[in-house]
């Protein structure tokens, strides 16, 4: 990829890559993966204003699939590298990316301390119920009883309710969409990015190889845009209600956000009022001020 | 050299620290070279613990097992400490009608010890000053003893009340009534220190940890971020508690894992990060160092060391982090380790560390452990004109940002294996920083080819770190000596000893010690660690008639990589793996015993086995 001529805006085409995608016919990838190229040149963001930050998993193969300063990184630790970068620089959008296996299970401390740290990034949750890449093995999520690879009687575990724990960490940003409904996605992706504050956002995408439960005809059949049925996303109960209530029909837009809330780097004391970044604060520091004390 | 060691004991959380911070202190702006050294359990009251110090008017970089001087803040002191008593010392204890047992009394009429019972209760009843203020006159008597002007410690105490002006003066008179204070039933007591050299008046008394916190400041860190576990916990504490000045982000992470990514997303965006653990806290970190090898991400991780396996002893220290450092983590890459070996170098190998691993775009371990962590050194001031920041192939120069392409980031065939790098937000081409095995621009490749090829990029960087890292630290008689200068000419040497981090400070007071005076004793001191260089160690080891590992754990670790990169085996060891540092005096005994049996057995040298591996 060369750099665009800066005079035009943004285009699609900007994050096209080389690469060719290897997901499976049908795989929700493809839609989350175009929603995200929407999202930032709506933004008005090129590849090189972004920091894409992916962990391991199906949708983590789509790391070479865009354009972007992007990272592909070890099972479950995406949140606090991402966490990292963006405190380094604060000017940049940081979005990461992470399944459902790797945030519910091994990475799960790392999402709670995300939450409760409210970190500016952006977290998009690829929630096909299940471990794609490893072949089809039970997450935290899968429906119990649920036949498995690994578990061909069903899971014993009971299905974790993320939501419910979600919304138990006190989010700032809660929104759902579903794979099939790229306009929804990128809407939603939109708010997540421009959300002052951790935006956890769960992708409900269907997986055709290895998920027969949760298929993209089933979540077509009961997704509903829930802002457009007059949500309004400052209201947390019915919020969680619409969450955590999915057996009929499952609400999707952006259902909860406050932004009257600080997030992590807002709360240092020690860089209030400081207008650089880490990143452009590198030099040699004069410490003889701080040795004094110790004469 | 003359050396006089002074040793308080107590409970721990009785005030025994801050009796010793303010004497070291003290005796340091009276023009003594002070080094302090504490034991301590891992709990934070009760339990037996110790601060001692180890006074010179000379460079002084080591602890005794016998001390001049014991002061016990309780009855435990009385039974556990008499031992270390040197002949004629002093025991100064505050418990009322002790009685010493049988065993004791012998000692003291033995060792013509003198007892000195402070009664600081009656002082302080008579003063109506609270119990807390018995450090404070228990600090005014000790600094009496030691022939010293009180006014350097009421200067020392003032400080410290500047806004509390009530319990200023009343701190001021437990001073005077302290420091005035005869015992009556014996003649004034007096601890014959040295002539001062005031040239330490002026030098700081710190730890190694606020030496490497104030390096990694000086290094351009911005962001901390770190796990507590002793003993890396104080480099977090004292980063932290300058965070209003630095204005770092400070991050306290919620496991070692999260530090190590925290600090390495960090890194990636381009600011200098730094994060420190130790032991089992490295091994949540090692998968990250992994990571970093394969993204080719710059990194500096600290692991400060002490007695493992598991949690091991938390407060006490070892050197049995070498061959984790050098080799834990999945798969074959270049990384490199340096050990700090006192306050000096704690200082200044922190830009070090941060330059080799943005020049190399590897990570940097760098080894402390809990004796240089937290031993209070006396250092001269820092030069902080010395270092210079090298980033390396960074590229930010807008105009050769917009010739680079994606395929630069990686690109196989870069000189040493090390390919231009540039930082996210920079307006050029983008990358992806890909875990997978990936080809130039970081899209996944696991072709042979490209595999291949990138392996060789990756573990190239190795010879040239290899080739540019400094030589390792020859000592010849106490002396810095030029490698060079003994390599080839010079006369043979007695003893070659081999060390690295905390065991060099000692072995070179060893080294000036009377006894050794005179003596061709050589220490090779090594802190650049691996890659490991030997040509200098195996063209000296031809040299020496007797050649000796000295290291603090179980196995000689050191020492085995040494035989495995250059075939010498190092039979003759002197090893500790007790938790405890080497001390002057037991390290002192062991050269000793060799430089005799050296100078009886000749032909005793030390064999190769095989022509090592290394070019």
């Amino acid at each position: 990829m060369s750099v665009a001529p800066q005079t035009r805006l943004p285009a699609v085409s900007d994050y096209y890559s080389e690469t060719k995608c290897i997901w499976c016919d049908g795989c929700g990838n493809y839609g989350i993966w175009t929603a995200v190229k929407y999202a930032l040149v709506e933004l008005n963001l090129r590849p090189w204003q972004v920091c894409l930050c992916y962990d391991v998993g199906c949708h983590g193969n789509g790391s070479d699939k865009i354009e972007g300063y992007r990272f592909h990184g070890l099972h479950g630790r995406v949140i606090p590298f991402a966490a990292g970068a963006k405190l380094a620089n604060m000017k940049m959008p940081v979005i990461a990316f992470g399944g459902d296996g790797a945030t519910f299970s091994e990475g799960i401390g790392h999402l709670v301390h995300g939450l409760r740290s409210n970190y500016p990034i952006t977290f998009v949750l690829h929630n096909n119920a299940n471990y794609g890449l490893t072949t089809g093995q039970a997450s935290s999520l899968t429906w119990q009883d649920q036949p498995m690879n690994t578990s061909p009687n069903g899971i014993p575990e009971h299905t974790l309710a993320s939501m419910d724990f979600i919304f138990s960490l006190k989010p700032t940003f809660v929104a759902r969409g579903f794979s099939g409904d790229i306009k929804l996605m990128t809407r939603i992706l939109k708010a997540a990015i421009r959300h002052r504050g951790f935006a956890f956002v769960d992708m409900l995408q269907a997986c055709p190889t290895y998920n027969h439960f949760a298929t993209h005809e089933y979540l077509l059949d009961r997704y509903f845009d829930a802002n457009a049925a007059g949500h309004d996303p400052s209201n947390l109960q019915q919020a969680i209600a619409l969450a955590t209530q999915v057996q009929d029909r499952i609400a999707c837009g952006v259902l909860y956000q406050r932004e009257d809330v600080p997030h992590f780097h807002d709360r240092l004391i020690p860089r209030q009022g400081i207008e650089t970044t880490c990143v452009e604060e590198v030099r040699r520091y004069d410490v003889s001020e701080y040795w004094k004390e110790l004469v | 050299m003359p050396r006089i060691s002074l040793k308080i004991v107590g409970a721990s959380g009785q005030g025994i620290n801050s009796i010793g911070a303010i004497i070291a202190k003290g005796l340091k702006r009276s023009g003594y070279c002070v080094f302090g050294y504490r034991e301590y359990p891992s709990l934070i009251k009760g339990g037996h613990a110790s601060y001692q110090m180890d006074i010179s008017n000379q460079r002084i970089r080591s602890t005794e097992t016998k001390v001049n001087v014991l002061v016990a803040l309780n009855h435990h002191g009385l039974e556990l400490n008499m031992e270390e008593l040197k002949q004629g010392g002093i025991v100064l204890h505050v418990t009322p009608g002790w009685q010493f047992p049988e065993q004791h009394q012998k000692l003291i009429a033995e060792r013509g010890l003198r007892v000195i019972y402070f009664p600081v209760d009656d002082i302080l009843n008579r003063l109506g000053a609270r119990a807390i203020l018995s450090n404070v006159l228990l600090t005014a008597f000790v600094w009496s003893m030691l022939d010293q002007d009180i006014e350097v410690i009421k200067s020392l105490v003032g400080a410290t009340f500047v806004k509390k002006k009530a319990l200023l003066e009343l701190n001021m008179r437990c001073l005077d009534e302290g420091y005035s204070y005869v015992d009556p039933e014996q003649d004034p007591i007096s601890v014959a220190l040295p002539p001062p050299d005031m040239g330490f008046a002026n030098h700081f008394l710190l730890t190694g940890s606020q030496a490497m916190g104030l390096g990694a400041i000086h290094a351009g860190v911005r962001l901390y971020a770190g796990y507590p576990m002793t003993p890396s916990s104080p480099l977090l504490s004292f980063i932290a508690g300058l965070e209003n000045k630095t204005h770092m982000v400070v991050k306290q992470a919620e496991d070692e894992i999260t530090a190590a990514q925290i600090v390495s997303g960090a890194m990636y965006m381009g600011t200098r990060a730094l994060t420190a653990t130790s032991g089992v806290g490295f091994d949540l970190m090692s998968e990250t160092l992994s990571l970093n090898a394969m993204i080719e991400n710059p990194t500096v991780f600290v692991l400060a060391q002490r007695p493992g396996p598991a949690t091991g002893l938390p407060t006490w220290t070892a050197q049995g982090g070498l061959l984790q450092a050098a080799n834990c983590s999945a798969g074959e890459f270049a990384r490199c380790v340096i050990a700090v070996s006192n306050s000096q170098d704690a200082f200044d190998l922190m830009p070090v560390a941060f330059n080799l691993a943005e020049q190399y775009q590897i990570s940097v371990i760098v080894l402390t452990d809990k004796q240089i962590a937290e031993a209070l050194y006396t250092q001269q001031p820092y030069d902080l004109e010395k270092a210079q920041i090298d980033r390396g192939r960074l590229v930010v120069d807008p105009e050769k940002l917009k010739f680079l392409k994606s395929s630069d980031r990686f690109n196989p065939h870069a000189e040493h294996g090390v390919s231009l790098r540039w930082l996210p937000g920079s307006e050029a081409a983008t990358y992806c920083a890909q875990a997978d095995e990936h080809d130039s621009m970081g899209a996944v490749d696991e072709s042979c080819l490209n595999t291949k090829l990138q392996m060789e990029k990756r573990l190239r960087k190795f010879h040239g770190l290899k080739t540019g890292l400094p030589a390792p630290d020859l000592y010849i008689g106490g002396r810095r000596a030029k490698t060079t200068d003994w390599m080839d000419a010079g006369d043979e040497i007695e003893l070659l000893a081999i060390g690295w981090g905390s065991t060099g400070g000692v072995f070179q007071d060893v080294m000036c010690s009377d006894e050794l005076r005179g003596r061709k004793i050589a220490y090779l001191h090594y802190t650049y660690l691996w890659p490991l260089r030997t040509e200098e160690l195996r063209r000296l080891a031809m040299r020496s008639k007797r050649i000796v590992l000295v290291e603090q754990n179980y196995q000689g670790q050191l020492g085995m990589l040494i035989r495995m990169e250059c075939g010498l085996d190092i039979w003759d060891k002197i090893l500790k793996y007790d938790g405890r540092p080497f001390f002057y005096d037991e390290l002192l005994v062991s050269v000793m015993a060799r430089c005799a049996s050296s100078s009886k057995n000749e032909g005793n040298a030390p064999g190769f086995e095989y022509t090592g591996t290394s070019t």
